[in-house]
């Protein structure tokens, strides 16, 4: 069905935003690198790819005429939705691109600033890209090859949002949302629920905290040692 | 919008450059050698480098830029103005008393460019409603009032988007639990400072006139002095008096001047004899010109539209003249147009004009005394004792008035003007000529848009070498 088609895509599209925003809001800091530029790149890739079927597959849902009313609907707010998240990719896009020329990694101007986080993001874009893990390969100066091709992107994504709303006219008032005020509280906690793709299996909270597995390993050793000495003492005594 | 590396207008320039500034200052406090000692952060488990305490920070400004210690030891006024923390360049990281900022013991980090406030775009609603829907589902809805009431307002106000809000507030949180748990916490800390930031629980007008930010709860209104309000009340009493004309009275009027002047306009009417720039035949120009034996009708016609132009054309007023004199009233003119000469005259000939005024026209037994009534006369004799331009004004008008009403209809009844419009000249249109295309003789000088031929004196080109190059 068309519709679920559709909300699958968005779905996708939104998580994928969700992870570039969050890529981006490291750049800049002490976490920044080759790897998280490319991390970059290839999120912004697949995001784009999701837009162009997503707008594709809604506009043409939303000028076929001959659609119910309650369909109607449903597609407008899909649509909304759909519009919301280009423009924050959008706008992530274009802080992004000012980031990026401000911070360029292998000539320091301006040396990263030390910002506190230090772990790195593959994970992250992992989870965009809906891939278990994520090869490096790119060159020395993809920074800066990469910021043309952002701020052409940039262009082209304003370019489709204008050319959206050129096509399709929804009236934004008229759109009620299906969510309520306190909605994300409900399903906080659970979590494979509305994800699309195989990335359910993935979202188990793993913290491969080197401090945790030390600890827990410590006190493991600790135990295993108390058990042996009460042993030989039980045999002893 | 251009995709451009420059951030684009939304902050004022010299709050950028300030903002700049501290940016640089914040970079330069990471300096291995001469900047802050940082330190690692120990939470139970989880490690933050780069941490900084707030004493260590207050140390090192002190000693970069050399602010002596005041009071019992603390530069705090001093130093209060340059805050970083107040422009989210350094978020605390523990949970902070939002009004001790520069507590010993407290550590900060250094927040992420992305946050900065001079690279950033002004903070939109839609990012903020998604922060309070992730804080709303970390805190398991215990927001703070201040959160609480931007809730509420936000919901109602972008309804239509809240699917959006709440799908990407969910997928940011899982999207972030991919991190280890050191740096979620600190780009939480950060992301909670910037907001609280840019959207403070108390609105003190100083620090919004500060970020230069379109606060969307409105400012407070500000309560101005008492003199204030008193010179308002003055203003609008005036206004209140001031003489209105209703439209419809206006355009009457409008129309009836377009009507009376349509047929004296040279453009819409065309002008006889014939219109100089087109013909180049001068007669127009000559005929009317101000001082001329024998004004046209149309020019005499004007003079019966109204007093004014009849007094602002040199002829009308020499005929009028004559006119008042046949009817002996002609000081009132003469002595119009002396204050005239008063008004628009030289700075240094006031005092002796206004004397000779006086002299002239205003002395009890002066040669040419002018009836203008007592309260007016003892104004106009109150003022002279400090002359300046316009001394004369309440008297002048006084007899324009009583010209305009009294000799003005008398003059355009009289036998006089009827005679003038009898002689009037009525110029003939030019004959056209029989080829239009054979070129007339130009007077004017070769024209200066070409290059003067070299060997020919220009000053010998005109009349001669004009007739030639036609």
């Amino acid at each position: 069905m068309a519709k679920e088609e559709c909300k699958a895509l968005l779905d996708a599209l939104n998580k994928t935003t969700a992870c570039y925003h969050h890529l981006v809001l490291t750049v800049g800091g002490s976490a920044d690198s080759q790897n998280l530029r490319e991390e970059l790149q290839k999120t912004r890739q697949k995001a784009r790819e999701l837009a162009v079927t997503t707008g594709a597959r809604l506009t043409v849902a939303l000028r076929d005429r001959s659609l119910a009313a309650e369909d109607r609907a449903e597609f407008e707010r899909l649509w909304v939705a759909f519009s919301g998240c280009l423009d924050l990719l959008e706008a992530d896009m274009q802080r992004a691109l000012a980031l990026g020329a401000a911070f360029p990694l292998h000539t320091p101007l301006r040396p990263l600033v030390r910002t506190g986080v230090a772990g790195d993001s593959s994970r992250v874009a992992a989870r965009a890209l809906s891939a278990r893990s994520l090869r490096h390969q790119a060159e020395r100066d993809f920074d800066v090859s990469d910021l043309k091709e952002l701020e052409r992107e940039v262009l082209q994504v304003g370019e489709m949002i204008n050319d959206m709303e050129m096509k399709v006219n929804v009236p934004r008032w008229t759109v009620q949302a299906r969510q309520t005020a306190g909605a994300e509280l409900q399903s906080s906690i659970s979590v494979g629920a509305s994800s699309a793709g195989g990335m359910s299996v993935e979202e188990r909270p793993r913290s491969c905290d080197p401090g945790k597995a030390l600890a827990a390993t410590l006190f493991s050793a600790v135990l295993l040692a108390a058990v042996a000495l009460a042993f030989s003492v039980a045999k002893l005594g | 919008m251009a995709a451009s590396p420059a951030p684009c207008g939304g902050r004022p320039r010299e709050q950028r450059l300030y903002l700049r500034k501290m940016e640089r200052m914040v970079v330069s406090m990471q300096d291995p050698d001469q900047g802050v000692r940082t330190r690692s952060q120990r939470l139970l488990i989880t490690v933050i480098p780069h941490a900084v305490t707030g004493g260590d920070v207050v140390e090192w400004l002190v000693r970069k830029f050399c602010i002596s210690e005041e009071g019992e030891g603390r530069p705090a006024p001093r130093l209060g103005r340059v805050d970083p923390a107040k422009h989210s360049l350094l978020p605390p990281q523990r949970p902070y008393t939002w009004a001790a900022c520069w507590r010993n013991t407290a550590t900060y980090t250094r927040c992420t460019p992305y946050f900065w406030t001079s690279t950033l775009w002004p903070p939109a609603e839609l990012d903020y409603a998604i922060y309070l829907a992730k804080k709303n589902m970390r805190k398991q809805g215990a927001l703070v009032n201040h959160e609480k009431e931007h809730y509420d307002q936000l919901h109602k106000k972008i309804n239509h988007t809240w699917d959006l809000v709440v799908m990407q507030a969910r997928e940011q949180l899982r999207a972030a639990k991919q991190r280890r748990k050191g740096d979620r916490l600190v780009i939480a800390c950060q992301e909670q400072t910037y907001w609280l930031v840019n959207r403070p629980p108390v609105s003190p007008c100083a620090m919004r006139v500060g970020l230069g930010r379109c606060g969307s709860a409105t400012c407070p209104f500000q309560t101005q002095s008492l003199d204030f309000y008193k010179q308002e009340i003055e203003r609008s009493r005036k206004a209140l008096g001031r003489t209105r004309v209703k439209s419809s009275i206006c355009l009457e009027a409008f129309l009836m001047f377009s009507h009376q002047r349509g047929p004296h306009d040279p453009i819409l009417a065309g002008c006889l004899p014939s219109n100089p720039w087109i013909t180049d035949d001068e007669a127009y120009w000559s005929a009317n010109a101000p001082m001329v034996a024998v004004p046209t009708k149309p020019r005499v016609e004007r003079w019966g539209f109204s007093f004014q132009e009849l007094l602002d054309d040199p002829m009308g007023r020499v005929h009028f003249m004559d006119f008042l004199q046949k009817e002996f009233s002609a000081e009132n003119l003469s002595f119009w147009e002396a204050c005239e000469e008063l008004r628009f005259g030289g700075q240094a000939q006031i005092p002796t004009l206004v004397d000779t005024v006086y002299q002239q026209f205003l002395a009890p037994g002066a040669a040419q005394w002018v009836n203008i009534d007592s309260r007016t006369m003892e104004r106009t004799l109150e003022g002279l004792r400090q002359p300046h331009r316009y001394v004369l004004d309440d008297a002048q008008l006084h007899i324009y008035m009583l010209m305009k009403k009294d000799s003005y209809p008398r003059f355009l009844k009289s036998d006089m003007y009827k005679g003038l419009l009898a002689e009037a000249v009525v110029p003939l249109e030019t004959k056209r000529r029989v080829f239009p295309f054979v070129r007339k003789p130009r007077l004017s000088s070769p024209c200066p848009a070409l290059p003067p031929i070299s060997g020919e004196p220009t000053a010998a080109g005109s009349p001669a070498g004009g007739d030639g190059e036609s």
